[in-house]
């Protein structure tokens, strides 16, 4: 395998990976925050600043790789 | 030969996200002030707000018209959702707090616009360099703000355990404590920055490569589904420019009243 194909191959399976943990992150984040404003709907504004601070965090960190595999596929 | 000229026609889509001179300044030491179509876009965007505020505030009537409806809207969100935590100490940093969510919001909105090649178009916000520049005004205003209101030594205090725990454990816990506390405050930035810029460089990457797409394989089995894809993207696009704009905002929030209550 030549470097080029090397790089294609780790940033395409990079995103790929590094989407899986954030992706069920935010997936249960959003699941239990419709569960408490189900169970407490006047906190509802509350709850949803809360989820998206979290989600904002959480989705940093796929951010983080797909930064990466850019500069693999464009810069480096 | 075929596949080279395929791949270049999406590559060539991509040119968009490029900066490109419009005036050329001759470098001064190791900075460069030459007037880049990024440039002009921060300005545009800047002016946008500007005169939106100025005409609604000059107009201001008891029953507000269109404009003065929007920047009341804007003013309301603001003070209800971004600072309404802030406190009495931070309520002077309500304005920064409200241009940057408004200025993050209209430069989104400006890069979303399709805009034609000869006004060489570009996204201010998906570029590093604009989204880390804002984020670093934050990072210092916080420790300004920490270091004003308690003091340098009350600011690092802070950072570490609690008074009254016995040295034996404190000490080498303190080190640990100090260490990862300063690696947090110095990823904050870097963290608001990133995820301002990957969020809307990776929405323009998917409308651009689809768009690369459509001009390769000219038949009707990829164009139909690729430009619906495109209508949904630019849609979700849209509700990304707020929702980047508003964690922006939200976490310097936080981040400003996490300094001015420091150790609370």
């Amino acid at each position: 395998m030549d470097a080029e194909s090397a790089k294609n191959l780790a940033a395409g399976l990079g995103i790929g990976l590094a989407t899986l943990g954030p992706g069920l992150g935010i997936g249960y984040l959003t699941g239990r925050a419709s569960e408490a404003i189900a169970r407490q709907p006047e906190a509802s504004g509350d709850i949803r600043t809360a989820m998206i601070i979290g989600a904002g965090m959480t989705e940093a960190l796929a951010l983080y790789a797909f930064v990466i595999c850019i500069i693999l596929l464009f810069v480096a | 030969m075929a596949a080279e000229e395929a791949t270049s026609k999406v590559v060539e889509a991509l040119h968009d996200l490029n900066v490109q001179n419009v005036v050329s300044i001759p470098k001064i030491g190791p900075f460069d002030f030459s007037i880049t179509n990024a440039v002009i876009y921060l300005w545009v965007s800047a002016a946008i707000v500007f005169i939106l505020f100025f005409i609604a505030a000059r107009r201001a009537k008891k029953e507000p018209e269109k404009l003065q409806t929007l920047a009341e809207i804007l003013i309301g969100f603001g003070r209800g959702h971004l600072t309404g935590q802030i406190g009495e100490k931070g309520r002077k940093y309500y304005y920064l707090i409200l241009t940057i969510f408004v200025y993050i919001l209209v430069t989104n909105l400006v890069g979303l616009i399709p805009k034609p090649a000869v006004i060489k178009p570009y996204v201010p916000t998906a570029n590093i360099n604009v989204t880390f520049g804002m984020a670093i005004v934050v990072f210092i205003l916080t420790q300004y703000l920490g270091m004003k209101n308690h003091g340098v030594r009350g600011y690092m205090r802070s950072w570490l355990l609690p008074p009254g725990v016995p040295k034996a454990i404190g000490t080498p816990l303190n080190g640990i404590f100090f260490t990862v506390h300063a690696v947090g405050e110095i990823f904050r930035p870097l963290s608001l920055s990133v995820r301002l810029f990957g969020n809307t460089i990776a929405g323009h990457l998917v409308i651009l490569v689809m768009l690369g797409l459509i001009l390769e394989v000219a038949s009707a089995v990829v164009i139909i589904p690729a430009s619906l894809f495109i209508v949904f993207m630019t849609g979700f696009e849209i509700f990304v420019a707020f929702i980047q704009a508003y964690i922006f905002s939200l976490l310097s929030v936080i981040y400003i009243e996490g300094a001015i209550y420091a150790g609370h």
